[in-house]
């Protein structure tokens, strides 16, 4: 069968033969999909919810004095982390399980002491054990940013809280929801990297690929098989993982199709990177750290196991740009929000000016002796 | 000559400023085993390596089986099987799977269990390489070289390294395959070697082919200049050719 002049015999049986030597591969496997899980699993026993932060989503109806003066004395609060936006942004993201409150500050607003202040704050039904005390706190927080000023008791002079609440169906966000699609985007980060530079090395070190171009066969074939053996891969390890995320309580909001999309789109950035360095190296000790310089930074700062919120700015600013981070972000939103493809424009964006970037690079740098 | 399957003329490889190969030209006859010998650093893989089409060639002209090496490597390339020197294949296959594995790179159906038991590994079928003795490997590395029925078949230094007994093994395996009609063309160290299996020797020393002949014609050569051994067992071996040709001195590879 030769559809187009490809030789699909030969095609299969490179395949075939890759997919083999992965899966026989002990390090290969352990590395790639076993490391992950121990990870998913350490630290979703760890969970590391429960934090007393609030996210706050003001919108600003009266944009008066009153109203800026409060937003201000709001946003001096470490445990308040406030967003500004309009009423339906702010009320999606409250139901998207985003925010813990959304805060209404209605037109005309002038708060006395004593009387109706008329804010209204939208509560997340999310995390129920933690309800009561975030309310405490968001209602003192009001309270003291708006009369402490004056040297008003917060409460006013009537002790009515200023504010009045209303229970808003959201999601119910966990930890392992966070973890997960932080994992899956790891996991395809490894694979491409340490999955491709290690054994296509060790082919090229011991003279295993020149064996092979002793024969008729093509470069092309061989790549091609590696890439789509990967592929394949890759997609199995991703469903493993979110099959026991699920079990373990992950809510998939996203359809598999539209993560299957990013996730052979975040395999090709990162499998480019793995061809370049492989093509590169002239032995796995040139390739190791090469590949770890790469991996580690992004491991650790493209928000895989924590929101990339707690990093300090100029950190933030910079690690925006790095290829895992436009895949966390964009497996999130999928994942958590339920976000179509239409939606995730500006990581797409980013993963296709990587996925060019590294191709690039890796045509370059490669070399086949 | 009556066909000649491999045709070289005026070839020549440089590295830098080496000339590795400096103008070798010979025809080899559809059957006949054909050796290449020389010192380290002759020329000798080279040459085989650019027949092959696993080199590019600077200039002059490699004919395999009609097919101008140049012209269309691959094509050549199916025509012929290839033992290079240092072999290595992949860890994590099989015998049966890398010698199936290969065929299908030739686009054709194998009969693994047929080509193991020609080269008396049958026993070993699901044994991966790493695992084989030197011997072993060598024979195994000529089964993958014959997946495709080769017109020729290329072994580059098929005996270095191994034991007498696994050597002895190796030269049986050769001769049945000549006897089967299949061209060789070896490269080896051994002078024994050559006069062993060789129909034909060139000798190889700086790039260049110093002397081209049939082992005993060669010898016989040497004889009739006068040459002696200091002390007269027989009177002359290859070695002998061999080293008068290309000098005493130990060389290593450079």
């Amino acid at each position: 069968m030769r559809p187009f002049g490809i030789r699909l015999g030969m095609f299969w049986a490179l395949f075939v033969a890759s997919v083999l030597m992965f899966v026989r591969n002990r390090a290969a496997v352990f590395f790639s999909l076993f490391l992950p899980l121990i990870i998913m699993l350490i630290f979703g026993v760890l969970n590391f919810e429960g934090t007393t932060t609030i996210g706050l989503g003001l919108v600003d109806e009266a944009r008066n004095g009153a109203s800026e003066g409060l937003i201000d004395g709001l946003a001096a609060f470490e445990y308040i982390e406030p967003t500004t936006g309009s009423r339906e942004e702010q009320l999606a993201n409250l139901e998207a399980g985003d925010l813990d409150f959304v805060l209404v500050i209605p037109s005309g607003f002038d708060p006395l002491p004593g009387q109706v202040t008329g804010l209204v704050a939208y509560a997340s039904t999310a995390d129920p054990g933690q309800a009561q005390i975030r309310q405490g706190l968001l209602q003192q927080a009001v309270g003291t940013a708006l009369f402490a000023p004056t040297g008003t008791p917060p409460g006013g002079a009537f002790g009515a809280p200023p504010v009045s609440f209303e229970s808003v169906q959201s999601r119910d966000l966990g930890y392992i929801d966070f973890l997960v699609p932080g994992i899956v985007g790891m996991t395809v980060m490894q694979l491409g990297l340490f999955g491709v530079a290690f054994g296509f090395v060790h082919l090229k070190r011991t003279g295993a690929l020149r064996r092979l171009f002793a024969t008729p066969t093509s470069p092309a074939y061989f790549l091609g098989a590696q890439v789509a053996s990967r592929l394949i891969i890759c997609v199995v390890q991703v469903a493993i993982l979110l099959g026991i995320g699920i079990w373990f309580g992950l809510q998939m909001f996203g359809d598999y199709l539209t993560l299957g999309v990013i996730v052979l789109l975040a395999a090709i950035i990162f499998l480019a990177i793995g061809f370049a360095i492989a093509g590169w190296a002239k032995n796995e000790d040139q390739a190791a750290p090469v590949a770890n310089l790469i991996s580690l930074p992004m491991m650790f700062l493209s928000g895989v196991f924590f929101p990339r919120d707690a990093m300090p700015d100029f950190l933030a600013n910079i690690t925006q740009f790095m290829p895992l981070t436009y895949v966390n972000e964009a497996l999130r939103a999928v994942v958590n929000h339920g976000a179509n493809l239409a939606s995730l424009g500006p990581q797409l964006l980013g993963m296709g000016a990587w996925a060019v970037i590294t191709f690039l690079i890796a045509i370059r740098l490669f070399k086949w002796e | 000559m009556p066909t000649a399957i491999v045709a070289v003329h005026d070839l020549r490889k440089r590295y830098g400023s080496l000339q590795a190969v400096d103008g070798v030209s010979f025809e080899i006859a559809e059957g006949e085993v054909f050796g290449i010998l020389g010192p380290n650093g002759a020329g000798k893989t080279t040459t085989l390596e650019m027949i092959e089409g696993m080199r590019p060639i600077d200039s002059g002209t490699a004919v395999v089986d009609g097919i101008d090496v140049t012209a269309d490597p691959r094509g050549v390339k199916a025509r012929i099987g290839i033992q290079l020197q240092a072999s290595s294949f992949f860890d994590e296959l099989n015998l049966v799977e890398l010698l199936e594995l290969f065929g299908h790179l030739y686009d054709r159906e194998v009969d693994a269990a047929a080509l193991l038991a020609d080269v008396e590994l049958g026993d070993k079928a699901r044994s991966q390489v790493r695992t084989l003795s030197g011997g072993q490997k060598q024979r195994f590395s000529i089964a993958s070289a014959l997946v495709n029925e080769p017109r020729v078949l290329f072994l580059d230094e098929p005996t270095t390294g191994l034991d007498p007994q696994a050597r002895h093994h190796l030269w049986g395996l050769v001769r049945r395959i000549r006897e089967r009609g299949q061209t060789v063309v070896l490269t080896t160290h051994y002078m024994e070697e050559a006069e062993e299996l060789c129909d034909r020797v060139a000798i190889m020393d700086g790039g260049l082919i110093v002397a081209l002949d049939t082992p005993q014609r060669l010898v016989d050569v040497l004889l009739g200049r006068g040459f002696t051994k200091a002390r007269v067992e027989r009177l002359a071996n290859l070695e002998d050719v061999f080293l008068d040709l290309t000098g005493h001195d130990l060389r290593e590879e450079g």
